[in-house]
């Protein structure tokens, strides 16, 4: 390692090193989450008081609020366009991946820092100015892309259809190719890192899960997101060069327009093919951050090692093969949903075999209740009850009364919303020592655990009762429509846990960064966790560990290990005599 | 004016939560204790609070399913409609037995095992006999799903329409039309570039076949008569959604999809049912644009004798070119 | 000088990002097979400017493995990279070419008398020759290395990188001027029958020259 004199700039703005461009990514994923929740907090709102002005709006752009005060209806799409795509790549992709497969693979394989430096800065950087450019569309005259985050055309390819769909559109397909290119940038390393540079006697049979999931989900994005700049490619093409790739037979405002021979269902194979190992992107981090939570804090291995490995590889495999569930409403031939159907349920078994195993991780566990474990447990939760939901959505002949409508805006929310959120929480939570040498303080964090899980649950789960009762999603209201006047109470409650459950998020914002200044000082290992990050130093070096690199002798989950008077065993702890590996 | 208001009062409430977090930091101190140190006591309240809080939960998803299936949409109104209900009591019944008995196991778990000092927790690391158990069971279990399913997508997908009333259903933003297809059950041919202020749905009128065909705004269907609804969007994708019914198709502009049901209750009869407000209604349910969430069209469902007067007042569209000329 | 295990990295580095550029095009193919099985797709010859495209991508990786054997001799391959580097000039032009001829057989890119078999032709060659812009560029570092001497058969790492990443630019163009050329039938013994007979072409193409 070389001694360079460090400046601001290198240490803190263009890092080479994994931590810090880690930090980067987790602090543009919070900040991006904040605006993304404020704009939910909006348009939810705008649900319980439809038409009402509210001083929330007061937060937007003049033009969009009417003379009454009221929001603009094509204004609320916006809303929810940026709220999902903030929400599902910026904070839940970038800020979950980006975070800790930064600040995690590097440390806990034994490596002095990721594959290439370079690139890895590359790859926030790349992140950085598409988040500009993306918040940037906000202020544009005819506004941001509203055509919902899935974006589908004709409607993200008129201007003509929705004023959104002009500039806004433009701003959005330029930030989010800059978003994939960083991704990928990421993803590589991060295989290449996991591959290549684990230290002496961390075989592949040793890594902890954490690192399994990070490494599955980087091989799912670099697969899957070249695909979505193929489709973005060809969006672009229709909307500024005048190709029917998607458009076909448009009459608008008047207009006939000369595109013949597009078919609008080829974007959505072609999106939905990214769209649906997105969501596992999403997901899988978060639950190989909560394997490590619910381990390190039971104190006991993770149940069923293999199995868990396994079920990540199932799940991976088989989200490949099922992005036709987003479309059995389109016309498609009713064989093909049959097909879709068919590998849909089936995901479903890795994923009980996971829920199964963490739950029996905890069977007389010794549980160690830190916020993060609280975060963790939840996360497990609303697995559960988000993925149950799934089964019906996946079924084609029941997504024919339940696509598009509040259920599945419940179902999606409960799984990434909350599953994926909590686990990032619960790595937030969990790594904040190692990554700022201070502990966040405990009883701040039950309070923040509390009143969100109350909250979230409180928003979500009667969210699958206005689906069922036929309200569909993506309503500016629901007063036009007799059929769902029952419904405005529903709406009240959600809005209220909404509103309230985004206010105590401060609550986790002050603790955040009261820590990171005044926080108690943290111990080397104050989790007693058996992983390799915590074998480091705990002001933190460039390349992490300041003598040799250690030897890893065994796995990672020796907790109350009956062969040891330890409660825990580290990885670097050589076999006793005659002691046989796990 | 108000947004520094609201700047002062987030100072205040930060600098609150500061002191607040001083104060009990300096308690600690005093008592010589590690102030974020997870200990018993805590292990104990909070797992508590996981048994109290998640059962409520758990009660309050009871009482959601209590006070608010009412506000449900009622059962189907069509033939395929009902095989879908059943099916969906089915696999609900099936989550709602693993989501009461797995998330009662987890809160009951987390106090179970909450951790004392005196505990050890027990190494178990895996157990290949208790995998085989929890993956070949719901295996089994889906394959069932999978089946009754598919077995109802099938029936419903693959209707016979033999005997069909064919009705095209065209959308764009933001309005639905009717295309009824006349005596010969034959739909006109239709081009977007025919379409004109006459002309609203671009029907070919070179085309024998519509002269007889009818444009209505309202939709009037014969009970038990299988209709089946040819869709056309001239813009951008919208979905017909008529949930009464189970039927939901996207409207693609360059495609035409279809659907095909037979209604099983007229509107009279869901009048009595639920209340005399009641109404058939299609719905748009496909993002479209500022008026999306108002994109309707009215469905009545009658008898035959109501529907032949109803139709019969409907001009062809041959009538409507003779009295263009 | 960098170690074994760096070397490797990097090398799969760029392997699996070849790996990420083969989805994007895997995405834009699949989407020519589906459009196409829809009908009201618009079938034409490709111009031969593509086949002289096609040849000399193929001989700028040639000169490109005889480099790569140079520098295993501790020579510098300066022309040869140079040669690498004014082919694919040639390369360039002959796109350009090959677009221009395309137009003139009413072939488009957009406006009124496109069809969406010619948008996808022209999609995808820009595609590929936008990823062949960062190629040419490589070759240039590679050039300027080359001069300052710096390979020798223990310090290769970048110049096999850029090699590797050629070499994949001429087997993605080959595997897309075959699929353009080929999708109106679709038949794998069809286009077998069609390269033997390409190989007779070309033959008399130089038998002639």
């Amino acid at each position: 390692m070389g001694h360079h004199k460090e400046t601001f700039i290198t240490k803190y703005i263009f890092s080479l090193d994994h931590k810090m461009i880690a930090k980067q990514f987790l602090l543009t994923g919070m900040f991006m989450a904040l605006v993304g929740m404020l704009m939910s907090a909006i348009f939810r709102v705008q649900l319980a008081n439809p038409g009402e002005s509210s001083i929330l709006y007061n937060l937007l752009p003049s033009n969009w609020v009417n003379e009454a005060g009221g929001l603009n209806p094509d204004k609320y799409l916006a809303l929810v366009t940026m709220h999902g795509t903030i929400l599902v790549f910026w904070v839940l992709t970038a800020g979950l991946s980006g975070t800790f497969a930064n600040f995690l693979i590097p440390l806990q394989i034994g490596a002095r820092d990721m594959a290439s430096g370079f690139m890895n800065m590359l790859s926030y950087w790349f992140f950085a100015i598409a988040t500009v450019v993306l918040m940037s569309s906000i202020w544009v005259e005819t506004g941001p892309a509203s055509a919902g985050w899935t974006i589908y055309p004709p409607l993200s390819a008129l201007p003509q259809a929705i004023p959104g769909s002009g500039t806004g559109m433009t701003l959005w397909l330029i930030a989010i190719t800059l978003f994939v290119v960083g991704s990928l940038l990421g993803g590589l390393n991060y295989i290449v890192t996991v591959l290549n540079l684990r230290t002496k006697g961390m075989s592949m049979k040793r890594l902890p899960l954490t690192v399994w999931a990070l490494l599955i989900t980087a091989i799912l994005g670099v697969l899957s997101f070249p695909v979505l700049l193929s489709c973005g490619l060809l969006l672009i093409f229709d909307r500024s060069f005048g190709t029917s790739f998607y458009l076909s037979d448009i009459v608008i405002n008047g207009e006939i327009l000369h595109n013949v021979g597009g078919s609008p269902i080829l974007f959505q194979h072609l999106f939905w093919f990214l769209g649906h190992p997105e969501v596992y992107i999403i997901l899988l981090p978060a639950l190989g951050i909560v394997s490590e939570v619910i381990s390190v804090n039971s104190r006991k291995p993770i149940f069923g090692y293999k199995a868990m490995v396994g079920a990540l590889l199932g799940i991976a495999f088989l989200s490949f093969i099922v992005w036709g569930h987003h479309m059995f409403m389109t016309g498609m031939n009713p064989f093909l949903g049959s097909v879709f159907t068919f590998t849909t349920l089936l995901i479903a078994i890795p994923s009980a075999i996971k829920v199964f195993n963490y739950l029996a991780t905890l069977w007389r566990g010794n549980i160690r209740f830190t916020p993060a474990m609280l975060f963790a447990i939840a996360a497990v939760s609303t697995f559960i009850t988000g993925g149950l939901t799934g089964l019906i959505l996946g079924d084609s002949a029941l997504d024919i009364n339940v696509h598009d409508t509040y259920f599945v805006v419940g179902h999606f929310h409960i799984v990434m919303g909350l599953s994926a959120i909590y686990g990032m929480l619960a790595g937030v939570y969990h790594w904040f020592p190692k990554m700022y040498g201070k502990m966040m303080n405990k009883n701040l964090g039950y309070i923040h655990f509390w009143t969100t899980f109350i909250c979230a649950y409180g928003v979500f789960f009667p969210m699958h009762f206005l689906g069922l009762a036929g309200l569909p999603r993506r309503y500016y209201s629901n007063t036009a429509f007799p059929m769902f006047d029952g419904l405005s109470d529903i709406n009240d409650i959600i809005t209220f846990f909404a509103l309230a459950g985004a206010i105590f998020q401060v609550i986790f914002i002050f603790n955040f960064i009261y820590s990171i200044f005044k926080g108690t000082k943290t111990t080397k290992n104050p989790w007693g966790s058996n992983t390799l990050e915590w074998d480091t130093p705990i002001e933190r070096i460039h390349g992490n560990w300041p003598g040799e690199l250690p030897t890893v002798h065994r796995w990672a989950y020796d907790y109350s290990n009956p062969n040891s008077d330890e409660d825990f065993i580290p990885q670097t702890v050589p076999l006793k005599e005659g002691e046989e590996e796990h | 004016m108000t947004s520094i208001l609201v700047a002062i009062v987030t100072l205040l409430v930060v600098a609150a939560m500061v002191q607040i977090v001083r104060v009990s930091e300096l308690l600690a101190e005093l008592k010589k204790e590690d102030v974020n140190e997870v200990t018993e006591s805590d292990n104990k309240t909070q797992s508590i609070l996981y048994l109290v809080i998640g059962f409520g939960f758990l009660v309050f998803v009871v009482w959601q399913m209590i006070a608010w299936n009412d506000l449900l949409l009622p059962e189907a109104a069509s033939i395929h409609g009902a095989k879908i209900d059943a099916l969906m009591q089915f696999t609900m019944t099936l989550i709602l037995v693993v989501f009461f008995i797995t998330t009662p196991m987890l809160f009951i778990f987390s106090y179970l095992y909450r951790g004392k000092k005196s505990n050890n927790a027990y190494f178990f690391a895996h157990n290949n006999k208790l995998e085989l158990i929890w993956t070949i069971i719901p295996t089994i279990v889906l394959t069932g799903v999978i089946i009754y399913g598919l077995k109802t997508w099938n029936e419903t997908m693959n209707m016979d329409l033999s005997s069909a009333k064919y009705i095209e259903i065209h959308s764009k933003q933001f309005g639905w039309t009717a295309r009824y297809s006349g005596e010969d059950n034959k739909l006109g041919k239709s081009d977007f570039r025919l379409i004109d202020a006459t002309n609203a749905l671009g029907v070919d009128m070179t085309d024998n076949n519509s002269l007889d065909d009818k444009i209505t705004r309202e939709v009037h269907l014969v009970v038990d008569k299988p209709v089946l609804l040819q869709f056309r969007s001239q813009d951008i994708i919208h979905s017909a959604f008529l949930p009464h019914f189970r039927v939901q198709m996207n409207c693609v502009p360059g495609l035409i999809t279809q659907f095909g049901f037979t209604p099983t209750k007229t509107t009279a009869q869901m009048k009595q049912e639920e209340g005399e407000d009641f109404e058939y209604i299609l719905l748009c349910n496909k993002i479209c644009g500022s008026a999306h969430y108002n994109m309707q069209m009215k469905f009545i469902v009658e008898t035959q004798a109501e529907y032949d007067a109803w139709i019969a007042q409907q001009k062809t569209l041959g009538q409507k070119l003779l009295t263009q000329r | 000088m960098l170690s074994i295990k760096e070397n490797r990295a990097k090398t799969q580095l760029l392997w699996i990002g070849i790996g990420s550029i083969c989805m994007f095009f895997a995405g834009l193919t699949s989407a020519v097979i589906v459009r196409r099985a829809e009908g009201n797709w618009l079938e034409f010859s490709l111009p031969n400017w593509f086949l002289f495209s096609t040849i000399t991508i193929i001989i700028s990786s040639m000169f490109l493995i005889i480099a790569s054997n140079l520098i295993k001799n501790n020579k510098q391959p300066t022309s040869y990279i140079t040669t690498t580097f004014l082919l694919s000039i040639a390369f360039v032009y002959f796109q350009f070419k090959g677009w221009q001829e395309l137009t003139l057989q009413g072939v488009y890119l957009t406006g009124e008398g496109s069809n969406v078999a010619g948008s996808f032709l022209y999609v995808l060659t820009l595609a590929h020759l936008i990823h062949l812009v960062g190629g040419i560029i490589a070759l240039i570092f590679a050039i300027y290395f080359s001069l300052k001497k710096i390979y020798s058969k223990d310090n290769m790492l970048s110049f096999k990188l850029i090699s590797t990443y050629w070499h994949f630019l001429g087997v993605l163009w080959l595997f897309l001027y075959l699929f353009l050329k080929y999708k109106q039938e679709g038949s794998i013994s069809f286009v077998f029958n069609n390269i033997l007979s390409q190989k007779n072409y070309i033959c008399n193409l130089i038998f002639t020259v």
